[in-house]
Formats: structure tokens, C-alpha cells, sequence
């Protein structure tokens, strides 16, 4: 399972946007997995495997995390590292990196205003780039339901970020 | 092609998912509409965004770290062992309805805080089966908070618990110079256990406790 741990926490960490979320979630995979780590020897695709146990496990995660009363507070908790500090990119001076990582963080806040399933869409598709067909067995949704959850999560996103809406059926909405 | 159109395409568009045919139509439109001109040019930018979106590298030690939890962590199925102290976590065991009871005590655990610091503690309860509805009860020492919490001495929710283990990251933080003990209480049905976990304190010199594990960070 080593070579697995570092994919598992990026996907953890790009579902629940915090280093600290991530390990949880992370742990809580490794310990389900590791009774059955005969079975995962046997698995061909394992990383689609993986991203579906981790998909099923941060859906449970996020909705314990929201009955949970410690979850509202744990913003105010030490934060193992901050996420941002690992952007790689050209240095562009100090006005283009404090640009670049407002840019970044707003991002992360947007997304993490997303549901559980349209955050997990967006991550999968837009960031880590799986197909929609490819996502159909991960995320366990048919074409057409990941194809409107991903329209809708995108929506939302634009008007989060105060993009330009579409249509007038779009700026009704905002 | 009019715009509420554009709007319902223009991600099957951004993806290549449509014909050219198709394709050649959202694009006669995009040329001839400002509004969904701004807003195609938006939408790309954002998905060149996430496109580039990096994640943090993997923390040093992380991976062993987390790997030696899972393979300490007891068997499912079977009857939790009690009171296993893990290099970043606390491992409690809980059994349910018939069992609960018929576990044995187990020696108390201590975990080592540094004065006026705080710090994620991670508890983590296995369960023997999964525990829908469980109430989990946490009561403070006088000492120590949880961050955000204040004085809040006692704090009771409910939550589901799955068979094997559940982590709960507590933030904690020690405001005087003593520690005490920490009590988490899990009740499902009439069933209930209690975990006790004592804290000692250690000053921010590095005195004032025994050397032992730190707890998770």
C-alpha cells in the first residue's frame, strides 16, 4: 500500500481542502483496506479502485464531519502545514505571487462550497483529468447524472468566483 | 443558436464532446455574442485553473506514520484490544450491546501536552460493528480546552460509528500548568462505554513531564 499513500492524500486533500481532514480521511482508508489487502493484490486498475473506496469514504466523512460539533470549529485548530505554501510556479515578482495565490485560495474556498458529490466531480474530472466515463464506476453515477452534477458544480463555481454568467436563466439564479 | 443554448452546451463543448458540426455552431455564436463571449473566456480560465490546481507534497513520515496505525489497529470482527497507544494516535476500543460490558479495563493512557499550545489530538474508537445514532460525550479536565470551545467543560453529540476504527481529531489546549483526565463517553442504545485518557503537562521549555509520545500534530 505505500506507493498508494501519496496518491490517497492527494485525492483526500483535494476533496477536503485541509492537510489535517486529509490524514483522517486517509487513516480511515488504510485501516479499512488493510484487512483485506490479500483481495488488493489481486485488483488490476488499482487507483480507480482506490479513488472509489477513498469517493464512498469522504461522502460518509463530510457527512459525519457536518453532525459533528467540533467540524465548525476546527478552523480555529493548528493546521499541519498550510496547503498553499506548495504552489509550484514561475516567480513572476511578488505582486504576480500574491495575485496567483489569492487566485488559488479563492478557488479552495469555492470549491469548498460545494456538495460532497459535485466537489468530488469537479476534483476528479477537472483537476486529477478522469474521463466522465471513467467516472462512472468511481463516483457510482451514470454518464448523465455526472455530466449535469458537473454543470451544475461549474455553475456554481463561476458564481462563486463572480464570473460572467451564461444567460439570462444563469444570472436569475445568482 | 441563442444563447440559453450556448449555456447548456458550453461544457460538452469545453470537454470535446461535441461534433465539429456542433461545435462550429457554438462557435459562429461565441464570435457574435459578448455576454457568452466573457463568459466561454471565464469558464476556460477556471478550467485551466483547477487544471493546475497542485496538492501539498506528502507530509515527511506521513506515509509510514499512517500505515503503522492501520496495521496496529485491532481486526475487525473480532473483539477490539483495548488501550493500544499509537505513535500519533489513541486507539479506544468499543464493543456494542452484549460485549460492552464484558470487555476488560484497561490501564489508563497519558498523552503529553506542552503548555499553551494547541495541539490535534486524534482518538480513535473501534467498534465492533457499526453503531448508528451512537452519543459521544467528551468532559474536560479544568486545565485543558478544546480550541474555540473556551471554558465548555462537557460536550455531547450524536454521530454514526462504523464497524473498526472512527477517528475524532480533537484540538486541544492546555492553559495552566496541570493536566487531569480526559473522559470520552460513547452510548449507543442502553449500552454505554467510558475511555479515560490522562493529560500531563509539559511546559514550554520542555520540563515539567515525563518524556513520552507527543500526540499528533
Amino acid at each position: 500500500m505505500r506507493p498508494q499513500v501519496e496518491f490517497l492524500h492527494r485525492l483526500a486533500w483535494r476533496f477536503t481542502g485541509s492537510a489535517a481532514d486529509a490524514e483522517d480521511l486517509v487513516q480511515d482508508v488504510l485501516l479499512k483496506l488493510y484487512p483485506r489487502r490479500a483481495e488488493l493484490a489481486g485488483i488490476e486498475q488499482l487507483r480507480p479502485w482506490l479513488a472509489k473506496v477513498l469517493y464512498r469514504q469522504y461522502v460518509d466523512f463530510a457527512r459525519r464531519q457536518a453532525r459533528s460539533p467540533l467540524a465548525a470549529r476546527a478552523a480555529g485548530a493548528p493546521e499541519e502545514g498550510d496547503p498553499l505554501d506548495a504552489v509550484a510556479a514561475p516567480d513572476d515578482g511578488p505582486e504576480g505571487r500574491a495575485e496567483r495565490g489569492e487566485w488559488r485560495e479563492r478557488i479552495l474556498a469555492a470549491l469548498g462550497r460545494l456538495n460532497p458529490e459535485q466537489r468530488a466531480v469537479v476534483v476528479m474530472h477537472d483537476v486529477e483529468g478522469y474521463s466522465l466515463e471513467e467516472l462512472e464506476p468511481i463516483l457510482e453515477a451514470p454518464l448523465g447524472t455526472l455530466k449535469s452534477r458537473l454543470h451544475r458544480a461549474r455553475q456554481r463555481l463561476r458564481a462563486e468566483l463572480g464570473m460572467e454568467p451564461f444567460s439570462a436563466v444563469e444570472r436569475v439564479k445568482r | 443558436m441563442d444563447c440559453r443554448s450556448f449555456a447548456l452546451q458550453v461544457d460538452d463543448w469545453l470537454d470535446g464532446r461535441l461534433e465539429a458540426a456542433h461545435g462550429r455552431s457554438m462557435q459562429t455564436h461565441v464570435d457574435s455574442c459578448s455576454a457568452c463571449r466573457r463568459g466561454y473566456g471565464d469558464a476556460g480560465a477556471l478550467r485551466s485553473a483547477l487544471r493546475t490546481l497542485s496538492a501539498p507534497a506528502l507530509p515527511p513520515g506521513y506515509a509510514g506514520r499512517v500505515l503503522a496505525n492501520a496495521t496496529a489497529a485491532p481486526p475487525r470482527g473480532r473483539q477490539a484490544v483495548l488501550g493500544m497507544a499509537l505513535a500519533a494516535s489513541f486507539v479506544l476500543g468499543l464493543g456494542v450491546a452484549a460485549i460492552l460490558f464484558a470487555l476488560r479495563p484497561e490501564p489508563m493512557q497519558t498523552l503529553v501536552l506542552t503548555a499553551r499550545q494547541p495541539e490535534n489530538v486524534r482518538l480513535m474508537f473501534n467498534a465492533a460493528k457499526a453503531l448508528p445514532d451512537a452519543t459521544l460525550s467528551l468532559t474536560l479536565p479544568e486545565n485543558v480546552e478544546i480550541v474555540g470551545y473556551g471554558n465548555r467543560r462537557e460536550l455531547t453529540w450524536t454521530t454514526d460509528l462504523r464497524e473498526g476504527g472512527n477517528v475524532l481529531r480533537l484540538p486541544l489546549v492546555v492553559r495552566g500548568a496541570t493536566g487531569g483526565e480526559l473522559v470520552a463517553r460513547v452510548s449507543s442504545g442502553a449500552s454505554s462505554r467510558t475511555f479515560r485518557l490522562k493529560i500531563e503537562v509539559r511546559r514550554a521549555d520542555g520540563s515539567g513531564a515525563l518524556p513520552a509520545p507527543r500526540a499528533s500534530v
